[in-house]
């Protein structure tokens, strides 16, 4: 969950989402679940001549299982806590794995 | 209100055919029944269907398609059957073949072969709808839902006609079936053919209605498929009401078959049965009702459905028992009731009642058509449903109540505790994580208020379900969770995806005891070895988990209690204490700042402050010591000061540049640590800064002096006793122990004064230098001021001399961090310029 936990505090932050089709698309991330579904508005498309027929679209959701990368907002994440965070999902996975 | 001297209580009212929607027929089917019934009927008519809205039309072109025009209104939907037809007609063609067998236990009215189908209806009418349902049964093509457009009409059809017993009037094409010549002639109308007429029909409609203001063609408008068994069943009637109650639940093409084979046959005998009228009608709904609810036909007919549908036009029938057929009348009235009116009006009048009438028709039948699928689903199905899908909200989002504990914070620690540090831009902080959960469980609580007042069903439903959902919650939460499936010979486990754990579909199996030297968690409970890199990092990440842990501690402390009275209050605090000075004790142990160094080897806390991850760690360690632990962690620095990764690896040189890794390192050492440390030593009195400065003074002075971390480390020991000097603090021995710490210290940094600057003079971030000097020089005397002025003049006069050649703002910048140091001995760039 602790990704889920992580894209949640990233809602209404701008973000770049990179697919595995290599497309990347910017936009404002209005919501995410558990599978990492991603829900962009106001999107746009990095390389906009490459893929005209994502010009007219404004708002995508998108699958998480093809998501490649998501360029992160630096100033919105807090890396200690996110340390943190990290080491008690190890935590948690441990005592499960057990 | 007992037409038939059968009690209304004694009557289901609820039965199929008894409250039926349409029905604008059936009194003019009745041509048989007694006259003085209508009459009685007619009276006790309470015009229900006056009060029919005539709003809500909107969408009744939608429904009917343009069927208020005079031509092509039907349109062929109903043409769907043209193709079926001729092999209705086989069927019907052989249905004489099969049944011949029967025909001599029938007899009484069968002389044309088509009999037996229609025999036990004539003869015994009761058990005939059961008939009726075994041969539709057989022939009944797979739903397609069209076939309910055809029944429904003529179900209604048969039994009202036979309850009302209205003189019908004569439609111009039924009537000649009516006579007994006729029947040998309609009997061979096909399927097609009675199409045709009512094609026909339809498009002459206007005629029709002027001279003969039949109401088939008002219904062939509205339902034009259906009026083909108005038509027939129509005729059908008027011979034999009593048994057509069944057919209904026939095939389409079926229920044409067996309602026209009766009109060949029977003619005026079975009027013989009329006065036994009343039985047939009042069973054949019995049996009707069970067949329907078999076939699922039509759930409106069945009892529950219909009283569930409140927008159906019969909803008044629950209430009204009395008026049980209150359908059917809805209606009829105006056609039914008034026929004598009907004729009594001009033609004008006619045709704006027929009209309206019409569009009465197509309004229920829309209504009809909406409200079908009404009661579908029980209260208790959608309940069912609800509780499902609030139980998947539950899973994926966790129970709303347990948002910010224990459990939620492990599942969702980053989000929970990052939405608490941005409290002040969430108003709640809770919001957007379960919000629909509480809508949904939240939100009904709230309506709890009016329910004390309304128990009504739908409110006792929110309240039933608002509390299955908890017991859901609290029954999957007690449930052992059983997430994973070991298949036998398999290497792994099977993990079972819920809502919180997508994906972990493979989970490999640990042996027990030979993974455990390889597993990162146990090593930290090794003793610990020192001088490797990857212990080091081992021991920090306990450090951490220790921190986290008394964090978590931290967060569950009871309040203070208030009196010793309250034992209770005082053990728990007690308890917790204790719980905090465990784990104070872990934390300082895994700090291992009594560890004693092996040889040639740094101080093992030391080592860790090498790492950044160790750094960043200082200032939370710091909150969680006692004010002796953070001083001594303090001594342990100062006096390792030259073997700080940062001051030994960071010295400054003339000729090169530190590396950039070692610049970030020594950059966050100073933003993590040495703010901690300044800390530290804020708190501390004048002979402890004394002592400090003395053991400087055994180490190598000239590596501190150096570097920056351990210049600036002088600095701030240097200025605190300057500090406490001007606080008036201080005891005179301690003031002794820091003027001899002093002085000694000048003397070992003097030689390197020279030398502490980072690169040449060009270099500008040089004002950590200048500030040590500054502290220097407050505290010195004079002699050891003309010392300092001699071993940096040349810094200063380079540096003075630079600034000329710079750009105002950096020239200033420049002067003033010289300044810091002129101004402590008492003097200005100004004069030098």
């Amino acid at each position: 969950m602790l990704f889920f936990s992580f894209f949640k505090t990233l809602i209404d932050h701008e973000v770049t989402v990179e697919l595995k089709n290599d497309i990347q698309i910017r936009g404002v991330l209005k919501s995410v679940d558990q599978y990492l579904n991603i829900k962009l508005d106001n999107i746009q498309v990095i390389e906009e001549i490459k893929y005209p027929h994502m010009s007219a679209v404004k708002n995508v959701f998108i699958r998480g299982s093809v998501v490649r990368y998501v360029h992160l907002p630096a100033n919105a994440v807090d890396i200690p806590l996110l340390e943190d965070a990290t080491r008690r999902e190890a935590a948690n996975q441990g005592a499960k794995a057990k | 209100m007992s037409f038939f001297g059968a009690g209304a209580s004694r009557h289901n009212p609820s039965a199929p055919g008894f409250s039926h929607a349409h029905d604008p027929f059936a009194s003019l089917s009745n041509r048989n029944d007694d006259d003085a019934d209508a009459l009685e009927f007619e009276d006790t008519y309470d015009g229900l269907g006056d009060q029919l809205e005539e709003t809500g039309d909107a969408f009744n072109d939608d429904t009917f398609g343009d069927a208020a025009g005079p031509s092509g209104a039907i349109g062929t939907d109903f043409d769907f059957f043209s193709s079926t037809a001729k092999v209705a007609n086989v069927i019907e063609k052989e249905h004489p073949r099969f049944g011949r067998p029967h025909e001599p236990a029938s007899n009484q009215q069968s002389t044309v072969p088509a009999a037996p189908r229609v025999v036990p209806q004539v003869s015994a009418p009761q058990p005939a709808p059961s008939y009726g349902y075994g041969s539709s049964a057989s022939h009944k093509p797979v739903r397609t839902g069209y076939e309910k457009y055809k029944e429904e009409p003529v179900a209604d059809l048969q039994i009202d006609a036979s309850l009302w017993g209205v003189a019908p009037k004569k439609s111009p094409q039924p009537a000649p079936s009516a006579t007994a010549s006729a029947q040998p002639a309609k009997k061979v109308l096909s399927l097609e053919e009675v199409e045709a007429q009512l094609r026909a029909q339809a498009k002459q409609k206007q005629h029709q209605q002027s001279a003969a203001p039949s109401p088939v063609p008002l219904q062939a408008q509205a339902h034009a498929p259906a009026a083909v068994h108005y038509d027939q069943a129509y005729q059908f009637q008027q011979h034999v009401p009593p048994q057509v109650g069944p057919i209904p639940q026939a095939g389409p093409g079926h229920a044409v078959t067996i309602l026209q084979r009766p009109l060949n046959q029977q003619g005026p005998p079975p009027q013989a049965q009329i006065p036994s009228a009343p039985h047939p009608l009042q069973h054949p709904p019995a049996h009707v009702q069970p067949t329907q609810i078999l076939q699922n036909a039509n759930r409106l007919s069945g009892d529950g459905a219909r009283f569930n549908a409140p927008q159906h036009p019969a909803g008044p029938i629950p209430t009204q028992p009395a008026h049980r057929p209150q359908g059917s009348f809805s209606r009829q009235p105006p056609i039914i009731t008034h026929p004598s009116q009907v004729a009594q009006l001009n033609d004008e009048e006619k045709a704006a009642y027929l009209e309206q009438e019409a569009k009465r028709a197509k309004r229920n039948h829309k209504i009809f058509l909406m409200s079908r699928d009404n009661g579908l689903m029980t209260p208790q199905d959608k309940n069912f449903v609800t509780r499902i899908q609030l139980q998947q909200l539950v899973a994926a989002t966790g129970n709303p109540n347990e948002h910010g504990t224990d459990e939620a914070l492990a599942e969702d620690f980053y989000y929970q505790v990052y939405t608490q540090i941005q409290g002040g831009q969430r108003q709640n902080s809770n919001q957007p994580l379960n919000n629909f959960a509480q809508t949904y469980l939240f939100q009904t609580g709230g309506r709890q208020g009016m329910r004390r007042h309304h128990r009504g069903g739908p409110e006792n439903h929110l309240q039933r379900m608002e509390q299955q959902v908890q017991r859901a919650v609290e029954a999957a939460k007690n449930k052992p969770k059983n997430k994973q499936l070991v298949i036998e010979g398999s290497l792994g486990k099977i993990s079972f995806s819920n809502a919180k754990t997508p994906k972990p579909l493979l989970n490999i199996k640990r042996p027990e005891n030979a993974g455990d030297s390889n597993r990162p968690s146990s090593a930290h409970k090794q003793v610990p070895k020192t001088g490797d890199r990857k212990s080091e990092l081992r021991c920090l990440e306990r450090i951490y988990t220790t921190l986290m842990h008394m964090e978590d501690h931290d967060r569950a402390m009871p309040p203070p209690p208030g009196s010793d009275a309250d034992t209770d209050a005082v053990q728990k605090f007690v308890a917790w204490n204790s719980e905090a000075q465990l784990l104070n004790n872990e934390l300082w142990t895994a700090l291992r700042v009594h560890d004693h160094p092996e040889p040639n080897h740094v101080h093992p806390f030391i080592a860790l402050l090498s790492y950044s991850k160790g750094m960043k760690a200082m200032q939370r360690i710091a909150r969680h010591l006692t004010p002796e632990q953070r001083t001594t962690i303090l001594t342990l620095i100062v006096v390792n000061l030259d073997s700080l990764e940062v001051v030994r690896n960071a010295q400054v040189s003339e000729a090169a540049q530190l590396s950039m890794a070692m610049r970030e390192n020594v950059e966050l050492f100073s933003l993590a640590v040495m703010s901690t440390l300044f800390n530290i030593l804020n708190e501390l009195d004048l002979d402890l800064v004394a002592g400090m400065l003395s053991l400087i003074c055994q180490r190598n002075v000239d590596a501190i002096a150096k570097s920056r971390v351990g210049a600036s480390m002088l600095t701030m020991l240097l200025s605190r006793a300057e500090i406490i000097k001007h606080g008036g603090g201080g005891t005179e021995q301690a003031w002794r122990a820091w003027d001899l710490a002093h002085t000694r210290f000048f003397d070992f940094i003097e030689p390197t004064l020279p030398h502490m600057f980072p690169g040449p003079v060009t270099a500008s971030d040089d004002v950590y230098v200048w500030q040590l000097l500054a502290a220097l020089g407050i505290g010195a005397s004079p002699d050891q001021q003309q010392r300092l002025v001699l071993a940096v003049k040349d810094r200063v006069m380079d540096t003075v001399a630079l600034s000329k050649t710079l750009p105002q703002d950096l020239a200033s910048q420049r002067l003033q961090n010289v300044n810091l140091f002129m101004r402590s001995i008492g003097l200005d760039v100004e004069l030098l310029q």
